[in-house]
């Protein structure tokens, strides 16, 4: 049987550019954060701070969330390495669409982020036991990480075809994570006690809307405040993505040093 | 499919980085099902730029080519479909030789037990044993080459692209290469080659297009080429014993005056020796005219070399360029029948 080309190239994408060490380092840093971080503050801050719950059930939704940045991260730097190496140019002299090389792109970074869910999940349920998520919640969290990784990966694909230098990419995605994950409520909530400015810009920063509703979607009180938090995420997704595609149509093919 | 059926023709094909600034203007060629085309021109002369517009990875932004029946413009993946291309720069995938070879060949559908035994195949032809199980980064640089035309030829294709496929390959390696694309473009491959070794186009190419600055400069065979722009060539001659300076200077005046060029300084020619080089236009013609001559001085003629016009001569009298010696090519000695003696006429062979 002939695979459609778009899964042909997700099969690539995964054959040819996730060496084993590069998927345990990617799922096993926030493992470790979870284990290490979750256990660490758990005693030593309070859980009034963090809801009611401990800091590890805080962590392990936001853990969760942070997937949506390691699929982005890693179908960014996919698509980095093959235009680099000229794999870019190379597929495209063969019968594949560049909607199709997209297409492949940014569904490699989704089925990455939600295997991503799926080990966070495993290594959080020894911590803070099974969540009661219901039918909605699991749907709730698959599609906001879903949506969470069509923006990372359509920003960093963007970044990607623009520019020509690896010291410049590597640098701004290293820098756009770690800006990405500590301005958000991943590793810590938005209190009454949290500086205005930053609270904007929290506020601003689609990971806080997807680990606000994955905590939600976990503590089973999903509500209309998460509905408009997945429409920011998903009008922020559409966004981010048709840039990439336009990006995307407007670049030279040919290989960068 | 008929064996001189044209499967790609291209119409004043041209593709500008700029309003002014053209890689490749007027471009015109065919191409017939298994025929070689070679592309040869400097470094900036508009091959790869061609070879993109071919394959449709670069839009032309004038003039018209049909590959297969299909416009460039519009034939998209189903043309790709039919195409191999050999990129000129290195493009590679993080995994061993032979899970690169049948990767590729999965991305373009080929089923799994044609890849292996496809993969077995190129692994032996392109002498890759060795590499087998390494990765790209371990490769060295005419290995990585040799896998990179092997991978291509992991699919089925009608027409083959290669820009210049065999460079940093040892002489073996390329010999071997290009021989077995001789025998499939036998097979009905067509085959877009572009290389600067001149030699490498003389032996595979059916017909070779020369493009300088993005002009087609001409199109022809390799013996057409050689013949209409093969430009002077040396000539040296022999004779059996030592002929006194007053013949060597009534010899060398009587070229001069045939517009040969003395290939020694002036003041030696009135010296007495047994050998006479000079270099000229028409040099074939000019050697029955000796032959007469030495055979009028009762002089015998020992051997007659005459440099054979190659490509890389023609190409250099094209493009107008010189090698540091103002020449290039081989020389091929020409032995008249029976030690041409005196009388006899030295013929080319």
């Amino acid at each position: 049987m002939r695979w459609p080309p778009v899964l042909r190239l997700v099969v690539r994408n995964f054959a040819s550019n996730l060496d084993p060490l590069t998927v345990i380092i990617r799922f096993g840093q926030p493992a470790v954060t979870i284990i290490v971080l979750g256990t660490m503050f758990s005693s030593i801050i309070s859980s009034s701070v963090t809801g009611g719950a401990s800091y590890t059930a805080f962590l392990v939704p936001g853990m969760v969330a942070f997937q949506m940045i390691t699929g982005g991260v890693v179908s960014g730097n996919l698509f980095w390495l093959d235009r680099r190496w000229s794999m870019v140019e190379q597929v495209f002299s063969g019968p594949f669409l560049r909607s199709e090389y997209l297409g492949g792109l940014v569904l490699t970074s989704l089925l990455f982020s939600l295997v991503g869910v799926g080990i966070m999940m495993l290594v959080g349920v020894p911590f803070i036991g099974l969540p009661p998520l219901s039918p909605l919640g699991i749907a709730a969290v698959l599609l906001t990480v879903a949506l969470g990784s069509v923006f990372f990966s359509g920003l960093l694909i963007t970044l990607g075809s623009r520019l020509r230098s690896a010291n410049a990419y590597f640098s701004i995605q290293s820098f756009l994570q770690l800006f990405v994950i500590f301005l958000s409520t991943v590793y810590y909530p938005v209190t009454s006690k949290t500086p205005r400015v930053l609270a904007v810009v929290f506020y601003g920063n689609p990971l806080t809307y997807a680990a606000n509703t994955i905590r939600d979607a976990f503590a089973g009180s999903l509500g209309g405040g998460d509905l408009v938090g997945l429409g920011i995420l998903a009008a922020l997704a559409a966004g981010a993505f048709s840039i990439a595609a336009w990006a995307f149509r407007t670049m030279d093919l040919g290989p960068i040093q | 499919m008929r064996p001189d059926e044209v499967v790609l023709e291209t119409r004043d094909l041209g593709f500008a980085y700029a309003p002014d600034r053209f890689a490749i203007r007027h471009l015109s060629v065919s191409l017939r099902r298994g025929e070689v085309l070679g592309l040869l021109g400097r470094n900036g002369a508009g091959k790869t730029t061609t070879v993109r517009l071919l394959t449709t990875l670069l839009p032309p932004t004038e003039g018209t080519a049909i590959v297969l029946g299909q416009d460039i413009r519009t034939g998209g993946r189903a043309l790709r479909a039919r195409l191999g291309v050999v990129l000129q720069s290195e493009s590679l995938d993080f995994v061993t030789v032979e899970r690169n070879l049948t990767l590729y060949a999965f991305l373009w559908g080929v089923p799994r037990e044609v890849a292996k035994g496809r993969a077995e195949e190129m692994i032996e032809l392109f002498e890759l044993e060795a590499a087998r199980h390494r990765k790209p980064w371990a490769l060295s640089g005419g290995e990585r080459r040799r896998f990179q035309v092997a991978r291509e030829l992991m699919h089925d294709m009608e027409i083959l692209f290669l820009d210049e496929p065999t460079v940093g390959l040892d002489a073996i390696a390329r010999r071997r290469i290009l021989r077995y694309l001789k025998d499939r473009a036998r097979g009905g491959l067509s085959i877009v080659f572009t290389t600067h070794i001149l030699h490498e186009a003389d032996l595979l190419c059916d017909r070779i297009a020369i493009l300088h600055l993005g002009s087609l400069l001409a199109l022809d065979t390799a013996e057409g080429l050689k013949e209409k722009f093969g430009g002077a060539r040396e000539v040296s001659i022999g004779f059996r014993g030592p002929v006194s300076g007053a013949l060597r200077l009534e010899l060398v005046g009587e070229l001069a005056r045939r517009h040969a060029t003395l290939l020694e300084a002036p003041e030696t020619a009135g010296s007495a020796g047994s050998r006479v080089d000079f270099r000229a236009e028409q040099a074939e013609e000019l050697l029955p005219w000796i032959s007469q001559w030495a055979h009028g001085h009762g002089l015998g003629i020992e051997r007659m070399a005459v440099e054979e016009a190659t490509l890389e001569s023609a190409f250099l009298g094209m493009i107008g360029g010189t090698d540091e010696d103002g020449n290039g090519g081989e020389k091929a000695e020409v032995r008249p029948p029976g030690l041409l003696p005196p009388g006899s006429t030295g013929g080319l062979t």
